[in-house]
């Protein structure tokens, strides 16, 4: 049945754009708090996938069990990259910031990804758990555990952000500085410090797309680029805004690429998604979700 | 309360304040007067840390501000009425407060100091959930100036309140400010282009121009001197002097 | 004529003719094959800073006008025409292209031009890379009758022209246009300066010379993936190289393709494999440390010596 393969490709569409909206989300909450551009991002995903692949293959500790590992791992290691490299733009204006960190970014991505092939080599990792084949059966349809599991643990983790940038304090001082950081720091914000924590966090998300990642797919030390060019990509198509937003624009991308290798065989689905990309941009650049 | 001492203030290669000396006791409201241009703004920058002076201190209660950043600055208990309000544009009127009371030991009085705000400004509590942008200009300053109220400030700086506000407004707020000055004690300092207004409101004047301190007296004798009144006041020679 | 003026035409006149006869003296290919290289890197630079260091509007997806015009050369050369017609209408399709997704990318101002464009460029990456994902290779009689001195020339005389265009827009009433409109848009609105015209004009101009860089590049290569040259790197390296040597000057792309190019040079020689990481090391540090540039740099030396020189007293 045809409208069956539709519907269950339509699925595996929606798991794919959970990953594809938590790599955008990070990627937006540092360049809508302080205008980075950060091409490096998706090696940050590549990192963590490799440090989730490390725990398991010799440590034996399921992958799921290490998320919060992972993501304290690329917490840390996004603060010192923040400090040592991203630091020292923030006294540009918005223009120069974007510029500087484009290209500070890249240098990085080209270091860090050189180094991971160095170290870890080019061939492929995945990480097979003795439940990775499991699947749960409703309607004739199939939903392997794993992506399940995956789609809700980034469902949940974009709520909590959600609910730490509106509810608390310190998300609330993420927001002000993102509108207006000299008038946050007039507020008593210490906007340094915003800014790290903030990269940090997106780091920390990274690592956990990188995590669930390579539970489905497999990594290599240079998936890195691939994924930042996607992250953009949500990123623009939702618009500067809301987290949810873009989080939805990943699940949207997701399920049109999906429903397009129906029409256009698999080697253009990604055409699809960026034509309508394209046709966002020129029709509503400021994107699909933004006021 | 604020010593500043001959400080050289530079944007870039640009130097725009000259061996400004100026002094604000506690209690008192003090204007800062002068043209578009002349530097005022840039003065209060410097006080809070946004500019840093080439020379010359700024102390406040004896602590030197000139090396602090601005939020520790807002800590130590000076903050600032931006130009324009500088409100958080996407966030709502009572996040925009909250957020005046961010620094650790205000927090905690949030909630009373939240209720004050209403008392004195009743047009914010019906407006609390407006997301800030779509405000109007009146409304704007209120909120901008309650917001730097929640911080609990010892020293208030109020850079052009009255920009693109309409007179009639204008007046309400600053008959506000004067009676916070005078319930609270708290120390402003008022820097305006509208010279009636601010030496109205205020006991002492400074006069800028051009990046320097020009003139400093009572805020009255300021008002009836021929000097202002000719200069800021429109009150040339064609219609007589003091 | 000034005598400055004089001189200066005098210096670049010897510089280029040492460049048209250097081919008789240095016969070893790898020499002309680098120089070609900083030719080749100097065009596609000038053709960003037009826009992005004199007009302001800082472009991060040049790499989609430079692929466009190589693509379109390339497939037209290949099949056929000859290719100096071929190279011409790589840079005109590259006009077209600027024509569809540039211009409604103009319409954003600021920090949205600037990642609008990277997105344009990936959009050309992929779906190039999608349509056309193989290699192209030189037909048989072409590879045997390859010569690298016609591709250096060509390469040097793009770069004169390019150079040469750039400075005459620079100093005329457009070039004046363009520059108030990169230091205050709306200033510039007000005195009446069509700042939409101005952003167009300096948007083709820019993508036409991208595009032809992209034509020499697909004469100059023997064989390369069809997209290679839509990569993003294509993209960054303008960015670079006008960085090293200087936004918003004439010779700064010169000096930063040069030391670009040597600097790559002597890492792939001296590194080996780690080239690519000491490489990558040495682009954030000059982009932290170095944010005006060589010619910055060049500026803030000469004024200490200035100064060291007349003594502590204030100039």
């Amino acid at each position: 049945m045809p409208f069956e393969i539709m519907v269950q490709s339509l699925i595996y569409g929606i798991f794919v754009g959970s990953l594809y909206g938590l790599i955008a989300v990070g990627l937006s909450l540092v360049f809508g708090v302080m205008n980075y551009l950060n091409v490096a991002h998706g090696t940050l995903l590549m990192i963590g996938s490799y440090v989730s692949y490390w725990l398991f293959s010799v440590y034996g500790i399921d992958p799921f069990i290490t998320i919060p590992l992972v993501m304290a791992s690329l917490f840390l290691l996004g603060s010192l990259l923040y400090i040592g490299f991203f630091s020292s733009l923030a006294k540009f204006h918005s223009e120069v910031r974007i510029k500087n960190s484009l290209l500070v970014s890249f240098g990085l991505m080209l270091v860090l990804d050189n180094v991971a092939i160095l170290l870890w080599s080019a061939d492929e990792r995945t990480i097979t758990t003795s439940y990775s084949g499991m699947v749960f059966d409703f309607l004739d349809l199939r939903f392997p555990y794993v992506r399940l599991l995956g789609l809700c643990l980034a469902s949940m983790t974009i709520l909590a952000l959600h609910l730490l940038l509106t509810k608390t304090y310190f998300g609330k001082a993420i927001r002000a500085a993102s509108q207006d950081w000299e008038a946050a720091s007039l507020m008593g914000i210490k906007v340094s410090r915003t800014y790290l924590v903030s990269f940090a966090i997106s780091s920390a998300l990274a690592g956990m797309s990188g995590a669930l990642f390579c539970l489905s797919y497999a990594v290599t030390p240079v998936i890195g680029e691939a994924w930042s060019i996607k992250a953009l990509i949500v990123v623009i198509l939702a618009g500067l805004g809301r987290i949810g937003g873009v989080f939805f624009a990943g699940l949207l991308l997701g399920l049109v690429e999906s429903v397009s290798v129906f029409f256009v065989g698999a080697s253009y689905q990604e055409v699809v998604g960026l034509v309508i990309f394209v046709l966002v941009l020129m029709f509503r650049p400021q994107g699909l979700f933004t006021r | 309360m604020l010593e500043i001492d001959a400080i050289e203030v530079f944007y870039g290669d640009f130097q725009v304040l000259w061996g400004i000396s100026l002094s604000i006791q506690q209690g008192e409201i003090v204007a800062l007067i002068g043209s578009n241009g002349a530097g005022k703004s840039t003065l209060l920058k410097a006080v809070t840390g946004l500019l840093k002076p080439a020379s010359g201190t700024i102390r406040f209660k004896g602590i030197s501000l000139d090396k602090e950043p601005p939020h520790r600055i807002v800590a130590l208990g000076v903050c600032m009425v931006p130009e324009g309000g500088r409100l958080f544009p996407e966030m709502s009127v009572i996040e925009n407060l909250e957020i005046g009371a961010f620094i650790p030991q205000v927090r905690k009085f949030k909630d009373e100091t939240l209720k004050w705000i209403y008392e004195i400004f009743p047009i914010l509590k019906k407006r609390t959930k407006q997301i800030a942008g779509t405000l109007s200009g009146g409304e704007r300053q209120m909120l901008a100036l309650g917001r730097s109220l929640m911080s609990q400030p010892t020293l208030l700086l109020l850079d052009e309140v009255s920009l693109g506000i309409a007179p009639m407004m204008v007046k309400s707020i600053y008959e506000t400010v004067k009676q916070i000055n005078q319930s609270k004690q708290l120390t402003i300092c008022i820097v305006e282009q509208n010279v009636q207004m601010a030496l109205k409101t205020a006991q002492r004047g400074y006069v800028i121009e051009t990046g320097r301190i020009v003139k400093h007296d009572k805020a009255n004798l300021l008002l009836g001197s021929k000097q202002v009144k000719e200069a800021y006041l429109g009150l040339g020679s064609m219609q007589g002097d003091a | 004529m000034t005598a400055k003026l004089k001189n200066r035409l005098l210096l670049i006149g010897i510089v280029i003719a040492v460049l048209l006869i250097l081919p008789m003296f240095i016969k070893t290919e790898y020499t002309i094959n680098l120089l070609l290289l900083v030719f080749l890197y100097v065009s596609i630079t000038q053709s960003w800073n037009i826009l992005g260091g004199y007009a302001g509007q800082v472009n991060i997806g040049q790499s989609a006008f430079f692929g466009m015009g190589a693509l379109v050369m390339r497939l037209l050369w290949i099949s056929g025409l000859p290719a100096y017609l071929s190279l011409l209408a790589g840079g005109l399709s590259t006009l077209i292209l600027a024509a569809v997704i540039g211009l409604p990318a103009l319409r954003l101002k600021g920090a949205y031009f600037a990642i609008g464009t990277l997105a344009l460029a990936v959009i050309m990456l992929i779906t190039v890379g999608n349509i056309f994902p193989g290699v192209s290779f030189l037909p048989g009689k072409y590879l045997a009758s390859y010569s690298l001195t016609p591709r250096y020339y060509l390469s040097l005389a793009l770069m004169v022209l390019t150079t040469a265009v750039i400075y005459l827009i620079v100093n005329s009433r457009l070039g004046l246009g363009m520059i108030a409109i990169r230091e205050d848009e709306e200033a510039a609105a007000a005195t009446g300066i069509n700042t939409f015209r101005y952003k167009v004009l300096a948007l083709g101009v820019s993508a036409f010379f991208a595009g032809l860089a992209g034509g020499v590049y697909a004469y100059y290569q023997a064989s390369y993936y069809y997209f290679t040259p839509f990569e993003l790197i294509w993209a960054f390296e303008p960015l670079l190289i006008a960085f090293i040597g200087g936004t918003g000057t004439i010779i700064g792309p010169i000096i930063g393709a040069v030391c670009y190019v040597a600097l790559r040079e002597l890492f792939a020689i001296t590194l080996g494999e780690a080239s690519v990481i000491v490489f990558g090391c040495l682009f954030i540090l000059v982009i932290l440390f170095l944010p005006g540039g060589l010619i910055e740099a060049a500026g803030k030396v000469s004024k200490l010596l200035v100064r060291l020189r007349k003594g502590p007293h204030k100039i």
